[in-house]
């Protein structure tokens, strides 16, 4: 090799190697990591949420719809649209879950029914524990 | 005394050679018309964002628990505070329509085409940073529209796999958007896109300079009918002077764009300020019947009318590549539109689809 190429290349490492060690981080101080603490569970009485009503709680700081159903019961899912992250509606006359964002809607289930949603609601575990709805 | 100053500036920076060369020997084609002044109009447009902007960035705070307050106190308890809020929401909406204008004109003059590539990609890269003040200006004020709308911007990189959630966290500063999306919005809109701004705006005009200010294919006289070939800077000499010519017209279209401005300051404040718009942002409810701008509408409707959200929001940056980089894929050298039946008939179909989609979304 010679030395004129050898000196050349010998740059380019040493010009990648400083650029990416300001580079890397540059981008771990933009984007931060996820959150990795996971929330507690969220406990709730059967009696706040009375047949054909639904209540809202965080959990893993995302919003959750609780729908007490008269036929299905207790329902949980998460608000947040598949979409764009819009939080979804709760109608209790059509039991449809409707994004007013681009109105995509969505069945007690949490799946799709129409619009450009690409994945069901996300369906969030709970107990019944007595009086008690866990959540989580 | 004014002479003494002017003869003190001639000495030192040659104030006469500088007029002379920009002002009053700097030639334009002969026809010209009014809306070879839009660029200038959106020149003017930037000149008052900037002005109104420091004045609402000494009374503003950007953090989550205080910037809608701030905001309100703009409006109601500092003096003329209106005014210059005012005048900023509207005169964002105003100079996007100004860029718009501007270069739907310069696509039907056919002067995006060689030599002047770049200076049309350049222009679409100031659009691009416009919308990118719209934007981030957007969530500043904290409201309902203002958070909702971040949230569904902040979520088109995850149609893409991989990367797609690596680039809404980048962008929100976490999972979801925050009072950190408010500071991170906040230093783009005040300290990262200005400089940008004023990269891009320095190479459009520099190129303009550089190559001479086109004129329109549609005049008999005119030399330039078919795109130049090799560089020729076109000095147009038996054109007319810059100044007071083609001047008085660009000072036309600054009043013309005052008048809409304080019309719209006057008579229908409300009218950029929907009622989501005047409510603090709720992270628990998503408003009904949430809209975007009037400039974001076709897209919005766009991603309603796409069931795949993959398909829509790559349908989206395709369509905004083939726009910026349009120069390189038009390679016919005709240049007058009346003369090309096709891209006449593209051009009427894409506005009233844009039209029809706009319409569509707002209702």
């Amino acid at each position: 090799m010679r030395r004129r190429t050898f000196l050349r290349s010998l740059l380019a490492v040493c010009g990648t190697l400083s650029f990416a060690s300001f580079a890397y981080p540059l981008l771990r101080f933009l984007a931060p990591p996820g959150d990795t603490d996971k929330e507690k569970k969220v406990t709730l009485a059967k009696k706040d949420i009375p047949v054909g009503t639904s209540r809202v709680v965080l959990f893993d700081q995302k919003p959750v719809i609780v729908i007490n159903h008269q036929e299905k019961g207790f329902i949980a899912l998460s608000k947040v649209c598949t979409h764009l992250g819009c939080l979804v509606e709760f109608n209790p006359a059509t039991d449809i879950l409707l994004c007013p964002c681009h109105a995509g809607t969505y069945d007690l289930e949490g799946n799709v029914l129409s619009g450009p949603p690409p994945r069901p609601l996300a369906k969030i575990p709970f107990k019944v524990e007595g009086e008690q709805l866990v959540i989580g | 005394m004014v002479k003494r100053i002017r003869d003190w500036l001639e000495v030192r920076i040659g104030l006469d050679e500088l007029i002379r060369q920009n002002l009053t020997e700097y030639r334009v084609p002969k026809h010209i018309n009014l809306f070879h002044a839009l660029g200038a109009v959106a020149v003017v447009g930037y000149v008052i964002q900037v002005i109104t902007g420091i004045c609402l960035l000494i009374y503003y705070i950007p953090h989550a628990d205080h910037a809608f307050r701030s905001v309100q106190d703009i409006m109601t308890k500092v003096p003329y505070g209106w005014l210059f809020r005012q005048m900023h929401v509207v005169g964002s909406n105003l100079l996007i329509t100004a860029v718009l204008l501007h270069m739907v004109t310069i696509f039907l003059m056919g002067n995006y085409k060689r030599p002047r590539e770049l200076t049309w990609v350049s222009g679409g890269m100031l659009l691009i940073i416009t919308l990118g003040f719209g934007l981030s200006g957007y969530l500043l004020p904290w409201t309902q529209l203002s958070y909702w709308a971040t949230t569904v911007v902040t979520s088109i990189p995850t149609a893409f796999p991989v990367v797609g959630d690596f680039f809404t966290r980048l962008l929100r500063g976490g999972n979801y958007v925050t009072g950190i999306t408010l500071t991170r919005f906040f230093a783009v809109h005040v300290s990262i896109l200005p400089p940008l701004f004023v990269l891009f705006i320095a190479l459009h005009i520099a190129l303009i300079r550089r190559i001479g200010l086109s004129a329109t294919p549609f005049g008999k006289s005119d030399e330039e009918k078919r795109p130049l070939t090799e560089y020729r800077k076109k000095t147009h000499p038996h054109g007319h002077p810059y100044y007071p010519y083609l001047f008085q017209r660009q000072v036309l279209m600054g009043i013309m764009y005052f008048i809409v401005m304080f019309a719209i300051v006057t008579f229908a404040p409300t009218f950029f300020f929907p009622e989501e718009a005047t409510v603090p942002a709720d992270a628990f409810q998503t408003p009904e019947n949430i809209r975007p701008e009037w400039y974001l509408l076709a897209p919005y409707q766009m991603l309603k009318l796409i069931p795949n959200k993959f398909l829509g929001i790559l349908m989206q940056i395709i369509l905004l590549a083939v726009f910026i980089f349009w120069p390189f894929l038009d390679t016919h050298k005709e240049k007058n539109i009346l003369k090309r039946p096709i891209l006449r008939g593209v051009f009427i179909v894409i506005m009233i689809s844009l039209v029809i989609l706009m319409w569509w979304g707002r209702r």
